[in-house]
């Protein structure tokens, strides 16, 4: 399967729409679409993963990837991700990373 | 700028591939592709078998060309392989003739002996598929992990309080009452519950990849399936346990095994694996072929002259750790695992054999011992030895240390077991103990941490069970009771098993709050097992190896029902943290500027009663101290322990001067057991049948004005 990525830029942060399987053929293309963002400036970045099915190990180290790029304050939020997804980033301990919420409406 | 070897050289079976390179074994990273590295002796060709994760069939037999073998070790670079997806094995052909050592067999499909990602039993308890060949399934790990500046926290071994646990036993029942039972992410939502207890080191049963269906059969009468539960038994040396990772199933037991180590340093408590390198999982002629006999089987494996395996370990086989080959394995092993994982220390499941040469006879200076007591990654792990094997050798004191091996005390085990319980003639044995074994370490010049003290571990009845039963009671192990030991040294105080009776219940209970009082007391490095701070029971089964049920699970409603014995263990612990004088890591150790930095004592102070019908001994420690703020201080604690069935008048010895005699703990007292308010206590006090009393003296208040 493969993986469509939409990225936005916004004022207050960027959005990166992901749909499909991120697994490791397809965690190289939002690995570039992530080096494609000054990451290192960027205080918010938020990737909407309510379309995808699967999150491989490559693909929680994309997400890694980029928050070790971005600067210390900022955040990295997943926004959506279904349950099996929640609970790979929750035991690995990416939650120390990453900020899970269900739906955008619940970011301020 | 791209290196001029990142490119392919040659095509098999429809893959880019060139010669690789012979170290690291194992499967590594290379640009564009992984490299792959084997060794064998004896092999002489050998092919690299590429699976589609979960395929039944593989999708590619690569031959190595012979000019991609350097030495003994065939290595080949393959290009565009998804990592995420792939499986991969080794088939190694070469002669077959066991009566020499030789049982090469080009039909089976090894695993990477290097291996740090298996597959196959992903999902603990979950039936495997028989039929499908190669069970047990080498992956590829990134190796990669966001420590965050995390480290080895590097405590002292003789401040170290050590708690042994199994991953899956702990939190498994649904009395745990966490997220994700019997995992390592499970162990980790209990880590509140271990800072609070106060320990600053957990002992993990072993993690390296074993198969929980091997040996598994049902029970002849119950119909109850029965595993290899503890998992003393390596498939592989350089993978975690996936079925204990609650992300087993997605293949990221190494991210979640890292992250239990993380969050156990960020909470100050070190973790320690209990580490099998006597034997593998292959088993003896009769076993499988999975790894190593089809690699280099005389290399890896001690043999009898006729070819057949030499079973020194109980288990069938015998890894031949003083063989170079071997010893380079295991110490690359323990490097990996302390290097990528951040592990603290080690204990060695039945060390003598790692001291035994390739017939079998102990060495005086074996060789690998000595390799991992100087090794430059290892230096500040701590190592501890099982210091005894199933072939009869014991070595507990006499252990080749190298200034560096602690050991597990077996010797101070029994005899605080045989004095809790009232054996005449123990009071000189129990003088040493306490001590840290002066008379098994001092000679050899080591110290009193080098005596890993512990009256209970797996290995045996839990500590409510020492008190409960005088016989073991393993019919649950489908062994009609005949296995597990039978020199228990336990007591069962009346009654076998449980009992309504509430003076039994009431001793059993002062039993476990001496066991403690002793344990905490002693010099040397003390060893919990998971439960026994609570009252964990076995129902009287002193070798539940086999059993995954409520039997062996932690059950954590006696948190609740014997809280009274958890909140001593607690206090205990924190009274040792607090106490140097319990702490002191030498024999010879100086005067405090007030005392000895020991002495024992009796009924009457300074005259301790050595006689052999002597039940009671009291110990008073010293040392001097600087105190957190800086200032120079003595630290002094008295023990006075009384194991008769009659109270006695214990005579303080008197008080430096300025100083006084504070009670801090009396197991006598069935009320108040901790004294909180510290009541200061002048010339003596009664010490309760089968009690023990702990005292500290502090400055006494200056008068005011």
């Amino acid at each position: 399967m493969s993986l469509t990525i939409e990225s936005i830029s916004h004022p207050s942060h960027h959005l990166i729409n992901l749909s499909g399987e991120v697994d490791t053929k397809t965690a190289t293309s939002l690995m570039d679409a992530l080096a494609e963002l000054e990451l290192a400036a960027l205080l918010e970045l938020r990737i909407d993963m309510a379309d995808v099915a699967f999150l491989s190990s490559a693909g929680l180290r994309a997400l890694l990837f980029a928050k070790q790029k971005m600067p210390y304050e900022s955040r990295l939020v997943v926004i959506g991700a279904n349950t099996a997804i929640v609970e790979v980033i929750t035991k690995t301990g990416l939650t120390e990373a990453v900020t899970l919420v269900a739906d955008v409406s619940l970011l301020s | 700028m791209d290196r001029i070897d990142s490119l392919p050289t040659d095509n098999i079976c429809g893959l880019r591939v060139r010669p690789g390179k012979p170290l690291p074994f194992g499967v590594s990273h290379v640009p564009g592709g992984l490299n792959f590295s084997v060794y064998t002796s004896a092999g002489e060709r050998c092919t690299l078998v590429l699976f589609h994760q979960g395929a039944p069939e593989p999708f590619a037999e690569l031959p190595f060309p012979s000019h991609y073998r350097i030495g003994d070790v065939f290595c080949m670079v393959v290009f565009g392989l998804d990592f995420e997806d792939l499986e991969y094995g080794f088939r190694i052909d070469g002669p077959y003739h066991p009566e020499k050592g030789d049982r090469f067999d080009p039909t089976q499909i090894l695993m990477d002996p290097h291996a740090r990602l298996i597959a196959g039993r992903d999902v603990w308890g979950q039936d495997p598929n028989w039929q499908r060949p190669y069970p047990y399934r080498a992956r590829v790990s990134l190796d990669d992990f966001d420590w965050q500046g995390e480290r080895p926290l590097e405590i002292p071994m003789q401040d170290l309080v050590i708690y042994e646990t199994h991953v899956r036993a702990y939190t498994q029942s649904p009395t745990a009452e966490t997220a994700h039972p019997g995992t390592y992410a499970g162990l980790v939502e209990k880590i509140p519950y271990l800072k609070q207890l106060g320990i600053n080191a957990i002992e993990l049963m072993p993690v390296f990849e074993f198969d929980e269906f091997e040996n598994s059969r049902l029970h002849p009468d119950t119909g109850e399936r029965l595993y290899n539960f503890w998992g003393y038994s390596t498939v592989g040396f350089f993978a975690p346990k996936a079925g204990y990772a609650a992300t087993g199933k997605s293949g990221m037991q190494v991210d979640e095994f890292k992250q239990l180590v993380k969050s156990f340093h960020k909470a100050g408590i070190e973790v320690i694996l209990d580490v099998v390198f006597n034997h593998t999982a292959e088993g003896n002629e009769r076993g499988p072929t999975l790894s190593f006999k089809g690699l280099d089987n005389k290399t890896y494996y001690m043999l009898t002259p006729e070819g057949y395996y030499f079973n020194f370990s109980g288990t069938g086989n015998t890894l031949n750790c003083n063989n170079p080959i071997v010893r380079s394995l295991v110490l690359d092993c323990l490097r990996y695992w302390a290097s990528e994982y951040h592990i603290d220390g080690f204990r060695f499941d039945l060390a003598t054999i790692l001291g035994r040469d390739p017939w079998g006879a102990p060495l005086s200076n074996p060789p690998l011992l000595e390799s991992l007591a100087f090794d430059p990654i290892l230096s500040s792990c701590k190592l501890i030895a099982e210091a005894w094997d199933a072939g009869g050798l014991y070595q507990v004191g006499t252990f080749p240390a190298f200034g560096r091996w602690a050991e597990w005390n077996g010797l101070y085990r029994d005899s605080v077991r045989r004095y809790l319980k009232g054996d005449a003639g123990m009071v000189g044995q129990i003088a040493q103990r306490v001590l840290g074994s002066p008379d098994l370490y001092r000679m050899s010049g080591r110290a009193p941490a080098t005596s890993v003290n512990f009256i209970t571990c797996h290995d045996g009845f839990t500590l409510a069970d020492l008190v409960s039963y005088n016989d073991k009671h393993n019919e649950a192990n489908g062994e009609w009771n005949r296995d597990g030991g039978d020199d228990n040294h336990s007591w069962n105080c009346g009654a076998e098993g449980w009992t309504e009776d509430l003076g039994i219940q009431q001793l059993r209970r002062r039993q476990m709050m001496n066991a403690f009082a002793v344990l905490l007391t002693s010099r040397g490095t003390p060893m919990l097992l998971m439960g026994d701070e609570f009252g964990r029971s076995q129902h009287g089964n002193n070798n539940a190896y086999c059993i995954d049920s409520p039997l062996t699970w932690v059950d954590w409603t006696l948190l609740k029902s014997n809280a009274d014995l958890q909140a001593m263990v607690q206090a205990l612990i924190a009274f040792r943290h607090q106490h140097p004088a319990l702490r002191v890591n030498r024999f010879d150790g100086p005067p405090s500027s007030l005392l000895p930095c020991s002495s024992f004592h009796g009924p009457t102070a300074w005259q301790p009663d050595w006689s052999g019908e002597s039940r009671q001994l009291a110990w008073m420690l010293s040392c001097d101290h600087q105190t957190p703020a800086g200032d120079p201080a003595v630290d002094i604690v008295y023990v006075a322990t009384n194991m008769a069935h009659f109270a006695s008048w214990f005579a303080l010895p008197a008080a430096p001067e300025g100083y006084g005699w504070q009670l801090c703990f009396n197991t006598g007292d069935n009320q108040q057991p901790i004294l909180r308010d510290q009541p200061r206590i002048d010339s003596g006090l009664l010490v309760g049948e089968r009690s023990v009393v702990i005292l500290q003296a502090t400055p006494l208040p200056t008068p005011m004005g």
